[in-house]
């Protein structure tokens, strides 16, 4: 018995527990923590696909980046509301339908599919192909990045701007 | 338990995560729930192509899955500064509150 | 200029160009007097070369000259031109002659006209010559159709010359419109012969029929259409309800136009063209009848009026029907002689009872009386043209008169036979009845008469009881001399008949008419027989006389109903249907638009639940060929 399909099975019920608490906890501070742990889960994930470097880039970004602006944001929102923010949920029924509606939908188009094939062999190093391809095949698309980031940061900077 | 894992497994956690993150889109009121909520969404779409990107060798797909990463962080950032100010405006966290856009 | 074809050409151009100068030059046309005399010069002249063409004419010659109008591929699809054979010579004379004298007669009738409205009496005056002159000398169908048309617009435009008199409006609108009911038929029947033939012109049609060549397959259809024409131009029945009401315009216009003109510009189709109604003789039976019932219906109903006019114009729809009962029995040369004997002596009593008009003021016969004192010499000649009209021998009617019948006769239509000999006795009567009343016996009332009474018809004049001045008298005699001199011609030369004719008929005419007479002067002069009396006998026949038989009722009670429910249907599918679906779009796109945009909510996470429904769809569509 190899350890893949253990790890895969603790992390997805990992994931898809948190997943669960992200959306259904009435305090919002938790829920970001809660955040926090899927997005760790992911990261483990990523680990079994072998994407050793997505798996960095996640708990790098996802959790600690965007956790702590959530962080943040809240805070200072809270802050401005003047009260603690409680999260009280609308028509959950009909979200209910509707997000089961997508899970079975896509579920049945899943297993319709002839994906049972078990994992190829590793070609080789995922994170040197990546490098690779980014820098040759995807060039253009990763300097387009730089752009979108220059595009944010000053979008930042202006949002963060004192009002004058 | 089978050797490994199918291709088909992975895409069965990418859906259920999409589903429950759909949910969280749609229920929450509160407007930061609901970015939580796209995280959700987000995060298991960048497991579908990490897992089609092992499953069929191509680096490609990971490679989709870093600039997703990358512009996902940018548009949280943003987003959430937009809510501050938002918030700093309007005083509400109810998204219900937010239907400037009614028609 | 010595063949008949560029004299007639010359008489047909003459009216073109006195119309064209009076209708350009306004200047010359605002001198009505003036008009007058250019008009008059023109019809001189073209009466001159209708003469000579005339007599230079030989009976089986002819000449035509045509230029072509629409070019088709091979050869030409419609010619214009003149086609001058016997026939269309001597209708050409008719033509002129008449158009002449009516034209001298009007200087003096309206006199005392405005000199602007004078003018455009003239104008249109040779804008009829043309056409008639047109129509008579046309050498295909589709010159005679358009001509047909234009006499037919003339013939409004001439009804309704004192235009601001409504009933003078109404009655030239409702010539045109009865008039138009035939023309249709006309036209179809143009149009179905030229989808047999392939061509519109008479000369090579005559040439097919002679040949045989013409498939006499459903052609009945074909000179059925062509008789309707006539039947709405010669006031046949049912189509005669115009002519009456046309008596509204000036007299002179309705000697000319409906009495030996236009109206009998069916007659002559019918003689064009006979060669062709010839193979169909089931249609030519049909308009024998019609035309003896129409000379019937119209004699009675001439008893019965007061109007000298009116008598008049019922008189001219019964000899019209006496002309195509003669075309019916298939002897056509009776009907055409009788056309032209009429046309001289109908313009004498219309041109006479003008003449009576203007002295009196007044139409009403009833307001006449012993006017023989007063005015002599227009007893005299209306005396020569109601004795030609009745038929006495030595007169100008008798012959043609008698022909008809000998036609008839020979043609075998026995019931249309003794319904012409009735016409004839009634003829007779309801002629002198006229003569008796305002000619001789016991003058009216005079006082209300000098002040231009309601019953006259906006005659101009009145209240001058003397004979009319010279240039009225003129044509009055003339055409009294040429009535007496065309029966005792007739007299003289008694030609060849195409029929044989029984021994008994001519004592039969003459003794109906003497019959006519001997009664009206029992019943009106003498007073033996009460007027009264006849009344009461007759007092069913009477009182539709007087009604006209509801024609006119019924004809404006299916105009109304047809017109009337038609645009009623025609307005309610625009409203309902038409704007409605308009209406109905229009609705659902604003309810519609109203429900679709609560869809809006403005809430980010409601347009969410409509992507992950579209999701859903897609993937179902996705997975559906399964």
């Amino acid at each position: 018995m190899s350890l893949e399909p253990i790890a895969f099975g603790a992390l997805a019920v990992l994931l898809v527990a948190s997943a669960l608490a992200v959306v259904l906890t009435k305090n919002l501070f938790h829920s970001v923590l809660w955040l926090a742990l899927t997005l760790t889960g992911t990261a483990g994930i990523f680990l079994t696909l072998d994407a050793e470097f997505l798996a960095a880039v996640q708990l790098l970004l996802y959790a600690g980046g965007v956790v702590t602006i959530a962080v943040f944001a809240i805070v200072v929102t809270e802050r401005l509301v003047g009260d603690r923010i409680t999260q009280t949920s609308r028509q959950i029924f009909s979200g209910l339908i509707i997000a089961g509606a997508v899970l079975v939908g896509l579920l049945t188009f899943i297993l319709r599919a002839p994906l049972t094939r078990p994992r190829p062999p590793l070609a080789g190093d995922f994170t040197r192909a990546i490098g690779d391809a980014v820098l040759t095949r995807f060039v253009l698309s990763f300097e387009l990045l730089g752009m979108l980031f220059l595009a944010a940061l000053l979008g930042a900077l202006y949002f963060a701007r004192p009002d004058d | 338990m089978p050797a490994s894992v199918s291709l088909q497994g992975y895409l069965i956690l990418a859906a259920v995560l999409f589903a429950v993150g759909l949910f969280g889109v749609v229920t929450r009121r509160n407007t930061i729930g609901i970015l939580l909520g796209i995280e959700l969404m987000l995060n298991a779409v960048n497991i579908n192509l990490v897992a089609f990107a092992r499953f069929n060798g191509d680096p490609v797909g990971m490679v989709f899955t870093l600039f997703t990463i990358s512009i996902t962080v940018a548009e949280v950032a943003l987003g959430l500064a937009l809510v501050i100010l938002i918030f700093r405006v309007r005083r509400t966290a109810i998204a219900d509150h937010l239907d400037l856009l009614r028609g | 200029m010595t063949d008949p074809g560029s004299l007639v050409t010359l008489a047909l151009l003459l009216p073109a160009a006195t119309f064209f100068l009076l209708a350009l030059a306004y200047p010359l046309r605002r001198r009505g007097r003036a008009a007058g005399i250019v008009s008059l010069v023109g019809a001189a002249v073209a009466l001159a070369a209708a003469l000579r063409a005339w007599q230079l004419q030989s009976a089986e010659g002819f000449t035509r000259i045509v230029t072509e109008w629409i070019p088709q591929e091979s050869g030409s699809l419609a010619t214009v031109g003149v086609l001058a054979d016997a026939d269309s010579t001597v209708m050409l004379v008719l033509v002129a002659l008449v158009s002449f004298l009516v034209q001298l007669y009007s200087l003096g009738y309206l006199a005392t006209e405005p000199p602007a409205s004078l003018g455009r009496y003239y104008v249109y005056q040779a804008l009829f010559a043309f056409s008639m002159m047109g129509l008579v000398l046309a050498p295909g169908f589709v010159q005679l159709f358009i001509c047909w048309e234009l006499v037919g617009l003339c013939s409004y435009l001439l009804i309704g010359y004192w235009y601001d008199r409504p009933e003078a409006a109404r009655a030239a609108v409702k010539a045109f419109w009865v008039t138009k009911a035939g023309d249709v038929g006309l036209l179809v029947g143009i149009v179905l012969l030229w989808l047999r033939a392939g061509t519109f012109d008479f000369l090579e049609l005559y040439d097919l029929v002679r040949a045989g060549q013409l498939p006499i397959a459903g052609l009945g259809l074909v000179t059925f259409c062509i008789y309707l024409g006539a039947v709405g131009k010669s006031a046949q029945f049912p189509l005669h309800v115009w002519l009456p009401d046309a008596m509204e315009g000036p007299t002179p216009v309705s000697a000319l136009i409906h009495a030996a003109t236009m109206v009998t510009a069916g007659v002559y189709l019918l003689k064009r063209t006979n060669w062709l109604f010839a193979l169909t003789p089931d249609v030519l039976v049909l308009v024998g009848w019609i035309g003896a019932f129409t000379a019937l219906l119209a004699a009675v109903l001439a008893c019965v009026q007061s109007d000298i006019k009116r008598v008049l114009a019922y008189s001219t729809v019964s000899q019209l029907g006496y002309m195509m009962a003669a075309m019916g029995a298939g002897f056509a040369a009776a009907g055409f002689l009788h056309l032209l004997t009429h046309g001289i002596f109908k313009a004498l009593l219309f041109l006479g009872a003008g003449a009576v008009i203007h002295a009196v003021g007044s139409n009403d016969i009833y307001r006449m009386g012993g006017l023989r004192r007063h005015m002599p010499q227009t007893t005299i000649v209306f005396l020569v043209g109601t004795l030609s009209l009745a038929g006495i021998p030595l007169f100008g009617g008798f012959f043609s008169k008698e022909e008809i019948l000998g036609a008839v006769w020979s043609g075998g239509l026995s019931v249309p036979f003794w319904m012409l000999v009735t016409a004839a006795f009634l003829t007779a009567f309801y002629m002198f009845r006229v003569v008796f009343i305002a000619f001789f016996g016991v003058p009216a009332a005079p006082a209300p008469l000098a002040q231009g009474a309601p019953g006259g018809h906006g005659a101009p004049g009145g209240g001058h009881l003397h004979d009319a001045p010279p240039v009225m008298t003129l044509p009055l005699w003339l055409l009294a001399v040429l009535s007496v001199g065309i029966g005792v011609y007739f007299t003289a030369h008694h030609g060849e008949p195409e029929f044989s004719a029984p021994g008994w008929l001519t004592p039969l005419a003459i003794a109906v008419a003497v019959g006519g007479i001997a009664m009206a002067w029992l019943t009106y002069s003498r007073r033996v027989i009460s007027a009264d009396l006849l009344a009461e006998i007759f007092a069913p026949i009477r009182r539709a006389a007087l009604a006209r038989f509801w024609l006119d009722d019924l004809f404006e009670g299916l105009y109304r109903g047809a017109v009337l429910g038609l645009s009623a249907a025609v307005g309610w599918v625009d409203r309902y249907l038409v704007d409605g679906v308009v209406n109905v779009l229009s609705a659902w796109t604003l309810t519609g638009g109203d429900r679709l945009r609560r869809m809006q909510t403005g809430l980010p996470q409601d347009y969410v639940y409509g992507l992950a429904v579209g999701l859903l769809l897609l993937l179902i569509w996705v997975q559906w060929p399964r």
